[in-house]
């Protein structure tokens, strides 16, 4: 499990990923957990920044001037919080004092509203097993441990038939 | 000698799909007249008897002793996948495993779970779980004159493009899940032959009575779609993401819930026109 420290100084996550940029997001697909994101122009943004020299002022300042506006603390805070949930820096950071135990919502809408760039959003999927993509037995039907069930979505072990 | 190699195994075939050699044994020659009708679409023998999968199977048929039946068994490698005294559970598992396995083991196409019809030189994707209503947007975009790729897996080649996978469709029964396969000719249809670049993405669940809304998905919101129905997602996850990322830069990727599927095809067939 990860630890929250007081570093400042957010280090991204580079091994066991792999990293597909695309023109306004970035797709990462985790190895560890078979989970796959997309992160969104401003989270990719701070993601990209997350080097473990650079604090979340300079952060925001930074993206202030790729966005040619004004980027509040708030907006990389959010962005790092979702990245840490998601396992992509590496150690989470602590949300300041004035941001913790506001609900997720309300922070966005506040953030929201004191901001002109999208909010961060990371996207997230778990990762299907083939068994799981694919056509499900009909019940009454003869389990396999690689197909579902249509009725449970998941496995079962022959001779056992599908509920 | 493992058990399952004394089994007594007189006829057997090694068959090369999608670059993936597979090979079937059976205790019976007659069920390989059975097996050849179930092989993936596009299947050619392989020269090398030596197969990265294998599948065995054993008809049990009736013992020298009066009364007594022997179950009829399938393997997948060394696990039993069925043991059943009705032969034909034995020949369908065996060919939605046989596809799986292929489909998973691809090293050069990407398999996502999906319907596929071709529109004026496009290829229209309709990835989605069983029930979500594939086959029956795929049967309706027949109808309207769409030619026919899959009913099951969307092949994508590394540059994104669609190739067919032309098995009978498969019909649900009006509800229950059981389903019976009936080929594009039969409903009217033409099966399509060369590659397509992909030109629309519908995710879509069927909702009674639910109105299509469609939502336009970024390019990476649209991979991630993909990949939750694409079968070598966990296996080859490099070249899955890179293949779904181009698919959906190009193509228009929309979601929504649907009602029912002739409702819907007009708007569909319009985004892509």
């Amino acid at each position: 499990m990860q630890k929250r420290t007081a570093k400042l100084e957010p280090l991204a996550r580079t091994e066991g990923l792999i990293v597909q940029r695309l023109p306004d997001e970035v797709l990462v697909y985790d190895l560890d957990r078979h989970k796959a994101h997309c992160l969104n122009q401003t989270a990719a943004l701070v993601w990209q920044h997350c080097d473990g020299e650079k604090n979340v002022a300079q952060i925001a300042r930074r993206l202030s001037k790729e966005f040619k506006t004004e980027v509040g603390e708030e907006v990389v805070y959010l962005a790092l919080e979702q990245l840490g949930k998601d396992h992509l820096l590496a150690e989470r950071i602590p949300m300041p004092q004035q941001m913790q135990g506001v609900s997720r919502r309300d922070l966005m809408r506040r953030v929201g509203l004191a901001t002109a760039v999208a909010l961060p959003i990371v996207i997230s999927i778990m990762s299907p097993t083939a068994a799981h993509a694919v056509t499900c037995i009909a019940s009454g039907s003869p389990c396999s441990t690689t197909v579902v069930c249509c009725s449970t979505l998941a496995t079962c072990t022959p001779p056992a038939t599908c509920p | 000698m493992r058990k399952i190699d004394r089994l007594g195994w007189t006829d057997g075939i090694a068959i090369l799909s999608y670059g993936v050699r597979v090979g079937i044994r059976v205790n019976d020659s007659r069920a390989m007249e059975r097996i050849l009708k179930l092989l993936p679409p596009g299947w050619k023998p392989a020269s090398s008897p030596v197969v990265e999968s294998l599948f065995s199977v054993y008809l049990g048929g009736a013992s020298g002793q009066e009364k007594i039946r022997r179950f009829n068994l399938l393997y997948g490698g060394m696990q039993r996948l069925v043991r059943s005294f009705d032969e034909t559970e034995i020949y369908t598992t065996l060919e939605s495993n046989l596809r799986l396995t292929v489909a998973e083991a691809a090293r050069r196409r990407v398999f996502v779970h999906a319907g596929v019809v071709g529109w004026k030189g496009m290829a229209i994707v309709i990835p989605g779980r069983s029930f979500s209503g594939k086959t029956t947007l795929v049967r309706e975009l027949l109808r309207a004159g769409a030619t026919y790729y899959s009913d099951e897996y969307a092949v994508l080649d590394q540059q994104g493009r669609v190739h067919p996978f032309a098995k009978p469709l498969s019909i649900r029964e009006s509800g229950t899940a059981d389903q019976t396969d009936y080929t594009v000719e039969a409903l009217g249809g033409e099966a399509g032959k060369k590659p397509l670049p992909v030109g629309l993405v519908v995710i879509s669940d069927y909702k009674a009575g639910a109105r299509w809304r469609p939502q336009k998905l970024t390019a990476g919101q649209g991979a991630l779609e993909l990949l939750a129905h694409t079968i070598s997602a966990r296996r080859q996850p490099e070249v899955a993401l890179s293949t779904l990322h181009r698919v959906a830069s190009r193509a228009s990727v929309l979601k929504s819930k649907r009602g029912e599927a002739r409702h819907v095809i007009d708007s569909i067939l319009k985004t892509i026109a």
